[in-house]
């Protein structure tokens, strides 16, 4: 390696390139905030939306299932369940049915708890669910059953 | 030890390896769950096992990551600590803080947590690895303000080495990009579009900072090589990292709802991602290869040596797996996803930062090394730890390809608990392996107990 | 002309951590390169249509001023190893001062695309179109601030035939800067 290649001129590559990229970063985030209203369904957030969302974090269910791919891996995919389950047509009724029927009797199998859900927090999920299975997701996941 | 204030990293190293247990305990409990439906239920759902585990995962690497900046800077500076009080003051914070979390979860249901600790007031609990209360999250980020300021101003009073200012540069990062957590819009994708800035630029950023920093220092140490060399390749190192790692964060942003053109940018630069692992194993090798001395902490070397090859298989290789948008389509929220999660985090951040105990515990209690047998045992642990987290990976990685052969890419998809029966065979695989990761960890800790020989502190 | 010693034994001039610099820039230009023939192999009709629009005229003339910079760069190096500072430090001024002029009509371009509403989401064409050509936009701002910097310390007489690796090196960033422009022009605007 050459001896021209000094301890300061790496500091100021990682300086230089590490703003550099930075900026180009923050460039790409202006843009998808841009780009974004378009996409992300959020002309569809209503208070029951985010009274939903709400219900949806306070009782962790990211920690069994995924919301568009992220989350954990234990239980089915969400994202699109309200199409899953029926969409306009029983959707909405299948999935507090679901829920309220928690835990299920099968000895062995994954067990979901039962969280005691109100009637009006039951719809507000519905509501948070419908509105992200309609968000653009560029085709994912490949099939229904997520 | 050159420097008494060093000694504040003691009790931070030994929180973070009986944080360490804890975080097998509950990963064990969890890959049980997985076959078993009925084991602890309901008295830990799955949902609240895996919270402490990837939880407990977090904080003990901060608790090791602390630790080893209280070590390694005095000595990077060439003086004191500005205030080992404050550290040790915000050692039981940090630590109390975080047991009353995990009490918490343990036992308080989830929605009544939050209702508790002011979740209406700041919604951000219940979002994958931020689910701390409101409280515990500005409690971290005062521990995170108290520890930088203690760190900076030794740092601003002393010699000002490139290793040091990586770290610091890393840290302040870590701290910066945490406070995106309390961000949480209505709008899922904005949520998740910033969620990713913590996560994604903790791990495969900032934190990679403090990983390249804490194995410089540990190199520089045992193989006795020039520091001008080992910084320069530092800098090269870091600086690979963040100009692939930045823009690579568009690797998480396929399918959330964001534009498609991530799709290209994501691909292209982490694509280019593994670069910066690979030269660190390249570096790890090349240092102990050009080694100027025989240190007597050969665990220590072992360990940092494994940092290298695992953090290059697991957050290169198995990074790169599934990262194209075009494989990702399939493999999105699989267990391919965690096979890489588990063999990334082991390789660089577990390795580093035991790599780091490993040198700097035995002269924290008086000696350049452990005796023989202590380290004998202390490698076996590494060996055993090492080969069945790569098994681990191995047997998610096989569950992944039965979820994306049987339920993505099939003409007749199948539903996913139908699918999950169908892979148990592995996620038995995976238990027994977990298992025995945890005979490594016993292993581990029981190296500390072996007396022996020891040689006089350096 | 006296050469540094030095380098006669590298082979490499300038400083050799612009070079590996350069090599991973090339990658990641590379990469994208490659990344945008894939995209046009999808849809060759709506890569063409879209290319029509583009104002080759433009990217014509900011090839030549590239090309001409370059060139001023190399006389720049040719006068230091003369011991020339002030030459030196204007050649390198004439050569910033094409790049301003690059940048000047890039802006002009940018400005009529987004006035036209088309963003990196509009097609595909457009999202490489504008983020190769935004991406090679910073370098060369990148470039004029390297420049500048050398420009500074010439004036001052900071460089001589002796020690030079200042000049070599901003003059290696704005070769490479020019060639990525080099195949950039013909395989956006020009190659159907």
């Amino acid at each position: 390696m050459g001896t021209t290649f000094t301890k300061s001129m790496a500091r100021n590559i990682f300086y230089g390139g590490s703003v550099f990229f930075f900026l180009l970063f923050i460039a790409l985030t202006v843009d998808t905030t841009k780009a974004l209203p378009k996409r992300d369904n959020s002309q569809n957030i209503t208070a029951e939306v985010e009274r939903g969302k709400k219900v949806w974090e306070t009782n962790n269910c990211i920690g069994c299932h995924t919301l568009l791919g992220e989350g954990a891996y234990f239980a089915p995919e969400l994202g699109n369940v309200y199409k899953r389950r029926g969409g306009d047509e029983g959707g909405a009724e299948f999935i507090k049915e679901w829920i309220k029927m928690q835990p299920l009797n099968i000895p062995g199998r994954r067990k979901m708890p039962q969280f005691h859900l109100t009637d009006q927090e039951l719809d507000d999920l519905v509501a948070f669910l419908k509105y992200a299975s309609e968000i653009n997701t560029e085709k994912w996941p490949p099939n229904i059953e997520g | 030890m050159q420097y008494k204030s060093q000694a504040v990293a003691k009790p931070y190293f030994i929180a973070a390896i009986g944080l360490f247990v804890g975080q097998i305990l509950f990963g064990l409990i969890m890959g049980l769950q997985y076959v078993m439906g009925d084991f602890l239920f309901p008295a830990i759902p799955f949902n609240i096992a895996r919270m402490v585990h990837t939880n407990l995962l977090i904080v003990w690497l901060l608790f090791g990551f602390m630790g080893a900046a209280y070590y390694l800077i005095p000595e990077e500076t060439e003086n004191e600590l500005y205030s080992p009080k404050l550290a040790i003051i915000t050692f039981w914070i940090f630590l109390i803080a975080g047991a009353l979390t995990i009490v918490g979860y343990l036992l308080v249901p989830y929605a009544r947590l939050a209702e508790f600790t002011g979740n209406n007031i700041l919604a951000t609990m219940g979002r994958e690895f931020l689910e701390q209360p409101l409280v515990t999250k500005i409690g971290i980020v005062i521990v995170a303000l108290s520890f930088l300021f203690n760190i900076c101003m030794t740092l601003l009073k002393g010699r000002k080495t490139s290793i040091s200012l990586v770290l610091v540069l890393g840290l302040l990062g870590l701290a910066v990009f945490f406070l995106f957590s309390f961000y949480n819009p209505s709008n899922l994708v904005l949520d998740k579009y910033y969620w990713w800035w913590v996560v994604h630029l903790w791990v495969e950023g900032v934190w990679e900072l403090i990983l390249g920093a804490i194995l410089a220092f540990v190199l520089i140490k045992v193989t006795g090589v020039d520091r001008e060399v080992i910084e320069k390749w530092l800098y090269v190192i870091v600086t690979m990292t963040l100009i692939t790692g930045i823009i690579g964060t568009g690797h998480h942003y396929y399918w959330i709802g964001t534009p498609e053109y991530w799709q290209w940018w994501g691909s292209v630069f982490s694509a280019l991602e593994p670069i910066p692992f690979f030269m660190m194993t390249i570096f790890a090798f090349n240092m102990v290869n050009r080694r100027r001395r025989e240190h007597p902490n050969k665990a220590a070397v072992l360990w940092a040596l494994g940092t290298g090859v695992l953090a290059f298989l697991g957050a290169g290789v198995w990074g790169f797996l599934h990262t194209l948008a075009p494989v990702n389509y399939y493999t999105h929220g699989t267990q391919m996803t965690a096979s890489h999660g588990h063999l990334a985090f082991y390789g660089a951040y577990v390795c580093v930062v035991i790599t780091m105990i490993s040198y700097a515990m035995p002269i924290l209690r008086g000696r350049a090394a452990n005796s023989n047998t202590a380290q004998v045992v202390e490698m076996w642990s590494f060996w055993l730890m090492s080969v069945s987290i790569v098994f681990i990976t191995l047997f998610l990685t096989a569950a992944g390809i039965v979820q994306v052969w049987l339920q993505r890419y099939s003409d007749t998809p199948m539903a996913f608990m139908a699918v999950q029966d169908k892979a148990a065979i592995f996620y038995w695989m995976r238990e027994g392996a977990g298992v025995i990761f945890l005979i490594g960890l016993v292993t581990y800790i029981a190296s500390f107990f072996i007396k022996g020989e020891t040689k006089a502190a350096a | 002309m006296t050469t540094d010693a030095r380098n006669q034994y590298e082979g490499l001039p300038g400083d050799f951590a612009i070079w590996i610099f350069i090599l991973a820039e090339m990658l990641a230009f590379g990469v994208l390169f490659v990344a945008y023939a894939f995209a046009r192999a999808h849809d060759v009709a709506l890569f063409n249509a879209s290319q029509e629009t583009l104002n080759r005229t433009f990217g014509a003339i900011n090839t030549m001023v590239l090309i001409t910079s370059s060139y001023f760069v190399v006389r720049a190096v040719n006068a230091i190893k003369c011991d020339l500072s002030r030459d030196c430090a204007w050649w390198l001024g004439m050569a910033w001062l094409l790049g301003a002029v690059f940048i000047s009509i890039k802006c002009v371009e940018f400005y009529d695309k987004f006035s036209a509403g088309i963003t990196l989401s509009t097609n595909s064409f457009y999202m490489f179109y504008l983020a190769l050509t935004f991406f090679h936009f910073m370098h060369v701002l990148m470039g004029m601030i390297i420049l500048a910097v050398v420009i500074v310390k010439a004036r001052r007489g900071g460089y001589s035939s002796r020690d030079h690796t200042g000049v070599e090196t901003a003059a290696s960033f704005w070769h490479m800067v020019d060639l990525l422009w080099i195949i950039l022009f013909p395989l956006i605007y020009v190659i159907r």
